[in-house]
């Protein structure tokens, strides 16, 4: 019979987790509010760009994406009044001025024979963005203080792999011709020139680089 | 991309032919037929012409849900926060992810019940009503009268899979109905929250319902009696909070569009 009485250690032998982090409550904070906002802007485009994609099963995916990104604001809003921002509209928030500029470019194509351009953008550029910066997020907090952060954020993940992998295919199976696909790399690399320069979904530091305090400021796109 | 996407820039395939609604309800031979009184109008299974009825109206509401789809996703794009909040364009986002499903399921069915994508033409008026630029208007066009009318339709293709014994037909039915009801109370939900402030608005976006409503009347194609093809599902109008004097007005209108049909007919015919 086990003896409950019997004092037994906190953490398992198996459990490694740790104090320290990367993040303190207010960095951890900005950049979830920096992720919601982005979130955001994602889900608006897609319920936008339903009625203006010819291609049945394009149309299908991006309404149940749209409501995936909505529902992942909805959960990292959740989240700010647990890191002392009570009013979460506050802290949601593009990172700097260079992720406007991203987020701008990314919803601006609008004809019915762009969506090739539209797919580019969420599925080849965004999503290998957030799955970086939530994976980062996610390895890099503190396992136990920050917990809440990485159980969100791992939810987040599984339907950001789904929909990026459901995505993919989605364009290989548009992308046919070498018109085609000099479309997808000149989106990819205007999209791409645009995210660098802001350093990534929450800004310069996104994945730990170093960081310069004017770095999270608007810079012009480089040629 | 701009906000407000006017009707005619919707983006479709080449199966998809676009028909004027109004021209439907204005052909007089359509009152004629109507008015031969060989039986009732409703779906039933014993009727020769009822499983083509019921494939054509298949097809009508696969064209609907996309239409719906467009509409919820247009509302998440079309407003900026302080005319539609997060929380509003959350519950759209949910109602895109529904219409993705309620169009999976008719093509589905369609194959089912032997039609396919294209066989019928397509007539936008309900993307139409999600045009307007109030969100106020737009829930209760949308949310309140067509989702409503998609209550009613629901509950008439249920009721004819269990008539005609169609298990599969029946239970998508059932399955998809529970999502309408879900939308109508987003809709009426809405609509009194963003017009707690302002009755004249909320008065101006009941008008716009009853207009939808109305036309979705014309002729009787939606009432309580034997002339209407698709029945007022009174119960899961109740579920999705309409109150009865609601109800009792959308009986009304096609009552009385019945009568101006006949008396259409009556200088026509």
């Amino acid at each position: 019979m086990v003896d409950g009485r019997k004092p037994r250690p906190a953490f398992a032998p198996w459990d490694r987790r740790a104090l320290p982090g990367l993040f303190d409550v207010e960095e951890s904070a900005r950049r979830v509010g920096a992720y919601a906002w982005l979130e955001m802007r994602l889900f608006e485009a897609l319920g936008g760009w339903i009625a203006t994609v010819p291609e049945l099963d394009v149309k299908l995916v991006l309404g149940r994406h749209c409501y995936h990104h909505a529902w992942h604001a909805e959960q990292l809003q959740q989240r700010l009044p647990e890191l002392r921002e009570m009013n979460p509209a506050r802290l949601t928030l593009p990172a700097n001025e260079g992720i406007v500029a991203f987020a701008e470019a990314l919803i601006e194509p609008e004809a019915a024979e762009q969506t090739i351009e539209k797919l580019v953008g969420v599925f080849r550029v965004l999503l290998p963005r957030t799955i970086a910066a939530y994976t980062y997020h996610l390895n890099g907090t503190s396992t136990i203080t920050d917990a809440p952060t990485i159980r969100t954020l791992n939810f987040l993940l599984q339907d950001e792999f789904e929909d990026w992998r459901e995505g993919e295919m989605l364009l290989q199976s548009l992308i046919k011709t070498p018109e085609q696909i000099e479309r997808a790399s000149n989106r990819a690399k205007s999209l791409e020139a645009l995210i660098v320069v802001a350093g990534g979904i929450a800004g310069a530091g996104t994945l730990g680089e170093e960081v310069n305090e004017s770095e999270n400021k608007s810079e012009a796109v480089p040629e | 991309m701009k906000r407000f996407l006017p009707v005619e820039e919707l983006a479709r395939d080449e199966r998809f032919i676009r028909s004027d609604l109004a021209e439907g309800f204005a052909d007089p031979r359509n009152g004629r037929v109507r008015d031969r009184t060989i039986s009732t109008a409703r779906l039933q299974p014993d009727r020769a012409a009822a499983p083509d009825r019921a494939r054509s109206l298949m097809h009508g509401i696969f064209v609907g849900e996309i239409q719906a789809l467009e509409a919820a996703g247009r509302t998440t794009f079309d407003f900026d926060d302080a005319d539609a909040p997060f929380a509003l364009k959350l519950d759209m986002a949910r109602q895109c992810w529904d219409e993705s499903r309620h169009v999976e399921i008719s093509v589905k069915l369609g194959e089912h019940m032997g039609t396919e994508i294209g066989e019928y033409t397509e007539a936008t008026f309900l993307y139409e009503a999600a045009c307007v630029t109030d969100p106020a208007m737009r829930l209760a066009g949308v949310n309140r009268a067509l989702e409503g009318l998609a209550i009613d339709v629901f509950n008439t293709m249920k009721d004819f899979g269990e008539a005609s014994g169609d298990p599969v037909l029946q239970f998508c039915e059932d399955w998809m109905l529970a999502d309408e009801v879900t939308h109508v109370k987003m809709g009426s939900d809405w609509l009194r929250r963003l017009t707690e402030r302002d009755p004249e608005r909320r008065e101006r976006a009941l008008e716009f319902q009853r207009a939808v409503d109305k036309l979705f009347s014309l002729g009787g194609f939606r009432g309580e009696t034997d002339e209407s093809p698709i029945q007022i599902a009174r119960r899961f109008r109740e579920l999705a909070g309409f109150d009865t004097k609601e109800i009792d007005e959308i009986a009304g209108l096609a009552a009385e569009s019945i009568a101006e049909t006949r008396a259409l007919l009556g200088k026509t015919g």
